[in-house]
C-alpha cells in the first residue's frame, strides 16, 4: 500500500516572512542599484544630465558697418540685413510637386527647380532659395509644410549698389571678408562673438534661475567710415565705364587722392561685379581691385620719377638741355622712342616730358651715373624708385590682396642690368601699381612728403569710441621743395604745350594749376619680349589752385586702336573727364594769388 | 522607559489626583482646579512637525525657482521683442539708404526734370 505523503503545513507566518524576505531583497537590489547610479557613478550621470539640459549658443556679433562721405555728411554704403534661407528635407516631403507649386506662388522662382531639389536623393538637406525677406519666410512657415523651414542669417547689403565694389570686396557665406577693405579689415569688422551657455527647458528656452548660466555678450565690430566720397566715386565710375565701352579697353582702373594726406578720394575699375551677388560672378579676377592688385609695367609716366631724381642729385637742372642722337646703344641693345624716325638733335628736359623721349630718360640716368649708365646711376635710380617714391613696394592700405611689384635690384648680375635700368628710366622692366604710382607722384608735387595712402577715415568702436585716422607722412623730404615746385612747373607747362597741340580738353583756364604725363606702356608677351599691337595707356597728374590739391592716376589696359600713342588718347583724355568732373564738382579750390 | 509606560504613568497620576480632588472637596470650594502640565511633543509629531516644514520650505524654494524661471520666459520673451524691432529698424535703415542712394536720387522724376548746366566760368 503506497503511503500518502504527509500534506505539508506551511505556517502562516513563515510564508508573511519569506514574503517579508523577498520584498526586503527587491528593497535591496533598489538600494543598491541606486547607491551604484547615484553615489558610484555621480559625477557621470550629473555630467549627463548637465550636458543635456545645459545648451550652448554663439551669439553671432553684428559686423561693422562702412559708411563714407557724401560731401559734408556720410552715407551708409554697406549695412547688415537679416535675410532667410528656404531649405528642405526631401526625406519627409510627401507630394513634392505640390509643394513646390505652393512655394512659388509665395516667393516665385521655377517650379521644376524646386519639384527637383525636392526630390534630391540621399540628402536630408538642400537649399531651395536664399535671400528670402521676413514676410515670405512667415508665409512659409504658415504653410506648416513637413520638412519646409527657414533659417535667419545676416546678409552684407549694399545700398548703394555695385559702387566701390572691388574696394568693399564681399563676405562669404562663413561670415568671413574677401576682398578690399572687407578682407583687410576683417578682424576689426567681425567683432566678437557672444556666448550663452544656460540650463534650458525642453524648448531651449534659458531657465533664470540657473546658477549655472553664464552670457557673455558679443562685441559688435568696429563702424568704419571711408576717406572715398560717394559722389566722386559715383562719377568715377561713370567715366571708367564710359571710357572701357568706348575704347573696349581690357579694364581702365583710375585712382582720386588727397596730395597732402594720402587720403584716396575715389578709387575705382572698371568692369566691376555686384558684391550682393558675387556668388554669380564666373571670371574671380573681377574680384581684384586692379588698382592696388595687379602691377603692370607702367611706361612713360615713371619718367617724371627719373627726372625728379636727375634734378634731387644735381645730375641736371630744369633747364638742361642735350644732344638727342636719336638712339642710345646699351649692353648690345638700342634704346629708342615709339615713333623711331623721329628727329635728332637738341632736346631739353621739358621737350623729353612734352614728347616722351626715351631716349630722354636714358639721357637723364646717364647724368645721374655722372655721364654714364653705371651703378651709381643704377644704385640711385633703385634707392629713389623703391625708398623715396614707394614704387614696386606694397602701401600698407587697407585692401586685400595687395600686390608689390618687381624693381630689379641694381647689382650686376650679368644679364644686361644697364640695359634693364635703362628701360626702368622710361618705364619698362619694372612693375607697379596705380596706387604706388599715384602715392610716388602726390610726394613729386607737395613738397616732398610721401604719405602712405589710406582708405579709413575713422574707426567706431562699439561702445562709441570713434577714433580718427591721421594722415602718416611716412618719409619727408623725399625730394626738396625746390625740386617738387620744378617738378609742378614742369607739368604745367608740359600740360600748357599739350593745349597748344590741340588737347582742348586739358585746358582749365588761369585760376587753376592742371599738370600730368603721358605713359604707353608695352605689355609683356610670357613667351617673351613684348606684344607688338597691345600698350597700356596710362596718366599721372594733378589739379590744384595756388598749389596742387589732387593728384589723379588712370591705367587704361590694352584699349584697342591706340597701340603706340595709348597714353595720349586714352590714358590722358581720362585724366582730362576726371579732372573737369573734380574741378566743377568737388570744390578745388581756385587760385587766390 | 517606552512610549506605553509612559502613558500608563500619565493616566495614573491622573487618577490619583482626582481620587485627592474628592476625598478633600468641601462645601463652597472650588471643584476645578488649574495646574500646568509638563506637556512634550512626541517624537511622531516631531517627526511630522519636520516633515511638514520640510515640504513648506521646498514648496518655498519651487515657488521661488518657478517665479524666477517665469522671469527668464519674460526676458526670453522680451529680448525676442527687441531684437525683432532691432531687425525693424536695421530693415527701415536699410531701405533709407537705398532710398537715399546715388543711382536711385540720379533716376528719379525731380533729377529727370532738372537741365544740365555748363560751368560758364571759373570761381574768381
Amino acid at each position: 500500500m503506497n503511503q500518502q505523503p504527509a500534506p505539508t503545513t506551511v505556517n502562516p507566518v513563515q510564508r508573511v516572512r519569506v514574503w517579508y524576505a523577498l520584498i526586503l531583497l527587491v528593497f535591496g537590489l533598489f538600494a543598491v542599484r541606486l547607491f551604484y547610479l547615484q553615489i558610484i557613478r555621480y559625477d557621470y550621470y550629473k555630467q549627463a544630465a548637465r550636458s543635456d539640459q545645459l545648451k550652448q549658443y554663439t551669439v553671432a556679433a553684428e559686423r561693422g558697418v562702412i559708411t563714407a562721405h557724401l560731401g559734408e555728411s556720410t552715407v551708409p554704403i554697406v549695412m547688415n540685413q537679416k535675410l532667410y534661407t528656404l531649405y528642405a528635407d526631401p526625406t519627409i516631403v510627401k507630394h513634392p510637386e505640390e509643394v513646390a507649386a505652393k512655394l512659388q506662388s509665395l516667393i516665385g522662382g521655377n517650379t521644376d527647380d524646386y519639384t527637383a531639389l525636392l526630390k534630391t536623393k540621399d540628402t536630408r538637406y538642400v537649399i531651395l532659395k536664399k535671400r528670402l525677406s521676413e514676410d515670405q519666410s512667415n508665409k512659409i512657415v504658415a504653410l506648416k509644410s513637413p520638412g519646409i523651414g527657414t533659417e535667419e542669417q545676416d546678409y552684407r547689403t549694399y545700398p548703394q549698389g555695385t559702387l566701390a565694389a572691388q574696394l568693399l570686396g564681399f563676405v562669404d557665406n562663413d561670415g568671413k571678408g574677401e576682398y578690399g577693405v572687407e578682407q583687410a579689415l576683417n578682424t576689426r569688422l567681425q567683432g566678437t562673438p557672444g556666448q550663452l551657455k544656460a540650463v534650458t527647458d525642453i524648448n531651449g528656452v534659458p531657465l533664470a534661475a540657473s546658477p549655472n548660466n553664464i552670457s557673455t555678450p558679443p562685441v559688435p565690430g568696429d563702424n568704419v567710415n571711408l576717406t572715398i566720397d560717394v559722389g566722386l566715386q559715383s562719377n568715377l565710375e561713370k567715366i571708367l565705364k564710359a571710357e572701357q565701352e568706348q575704347h573696349k579697353s581690357k579694364d581702365v582702373s583710375a585712382i582720386i587722392m588727397d596730395v597732402h594726406s594720402g587720403a584716396i578720394k575715389a578709387m575705382a575699375n572698371y568692369p566691376t561685379y555686384d558684391p550682393a551677388n558675387y556668388q554669380q560672378v564666373d571670371d574671380a579676377s573681377l574680384f581684384q581691385n586692379d588698382s592696388v592688385a595687379t602691377p603692370i609695367e607702367p611706361g612713360s609716366i615713371t619718367k617724371l620719377f627719373t627726372t625728379a631724381t636727375a634734378l634731387q642729385k644735381g645730375a641736371i637742372t630744369p633747364t638742361s638741355s642735350f644732344y638727342d642722337p636719336g638712339s642710345w646703344t646699351v649692353d648690345g641693345a638700342k634704346i629708342s622712342d615709339v615713333e623711331e624716325d623721329h628727329s635728332t638733335g637738341q632736346q631739353t628736359v621739358l621737350s623729353t616730358l612734352d614728347k616722351s623721349l626715351n631716349t630722354g630718360a636714358f639721357w637723364m640716368l646717364k647724368q645721374i651715373g655722372g655721364g654714364d649708365v653705371n651703378s651709381q646711376a643704377r644704385n640711385t635710380l633703385y634707392d629713389y624708385f623703391t625708398k623715396h617714391f614707394g614704387l614696386g613696394q606694397a602701401t600698407g592700405v587697407e585692401q586685400g590682396y595687395e600686390a608689390g611689384g618687381y624693381v630689379p635690384k641694381p647689382a650686376d648680375n650679368g644679364a644686361a642690368i644697364n640695359l634693364t635700368y635703362g628701360e626702368m628710366s622710361f618705364g619698362q622692366a619694372y612693375t607697379a601699381t596705380a596706387l604706388q604710382m599715384i602715392s610716388g607722384f602726390s610726394s613729386l608735387v607737395n613738397g616732398g612728403t610721401y604719405y602712405q595712402p589710406y582708405l579709413i577715415d575713422q574707426y567706431k568702436s562699439a561702445d562709441g569710441k570713434v577714433t580718427t585716422v591721421a594722415p602718416k607722412a611716412e618719409r619727408s623730404g623725399v625730394i626738396s621743395k625746390q625740386v617738387s615746385d620744378e617738378m609742378v612747373s614742369l607739368l604745367e607747362q608740359n600740360n600748357a604745350n599739350h593745349i597748344r597741340e590741340g588737347f582742348r580738353y586739358l585746358d582749365f583756364g588761369p585760376n587753376y594749376v592742371v599738370g600730368g604725363k603721358t605713359g604707353t606702356a608695352e605689355i609683356a608677351d610670357p613667351a617673351g619680349g613684348y606684344y607688338v599691337n597691345k600698350n597700356n595707356g596710362t596718366y599721372v597728374g594733378f589739379v590744384g589752385g595756388d598749389n596742387p590739391q589732387y593728384a589723379i592716376v588712370v591705367y587704361n589696359m590694352e584699349p584697342s586702336h591706340y597701340a603706340g600713342f595709348a597714353g595720349a588718347a586714352t590714358g590722358q583724355s581720362v585724366f582730362g573727364n576726371i579732372a573737369h568732373m573734380v574741378v566743377n564738382d568737388f570744390g578745388v579750390t581756385p587760385k587766390r594769388r | 522607559m517606552t512610549y506605553s509606560s509612559t502613558l500608563a504613568m500619565g493616566r495614573q497620576q491622573s487618577l490619583s489626583r482626582g481620587a485627592t480632588q474628592s476625598s478633600s472637596l468641601s462645601r463652597g470650594a472650588n471643584s476645578v482646579s488649574f495646574k500646568v502640565t509638563d506637556k512634550r511633543l512626541g517624537p511622531i509629531s516631531n517627526t511630522i512637525v519636520l516633515i511638514v516644514l520640510a515640504c513648506l520650505l521646498g514648496l518655498l524654494y519651487l515657488t521661488q525657482v518657478t517665479k524666477t524661471n517665469a522671469y527668464g520666459y519674460q526676458i526670453n520673451g522680451l529680448q525676442h521683442q527687441q531684437s525683432k524691432l532691432q531687425q525693424q529698424h536695421e530693415d527701415l535703415a536699410v531701405a533709407s539708404a537705398r532710398l537715399q542712394s546715388m543711382d536711385r536720387v540720379s533716376s528719379s522724376a525731380q533729377a529727370a526734370d532738372m537741365s544740365q548746366t555748363t560751368p560758364s566760368g571759373s570761381v574768381q
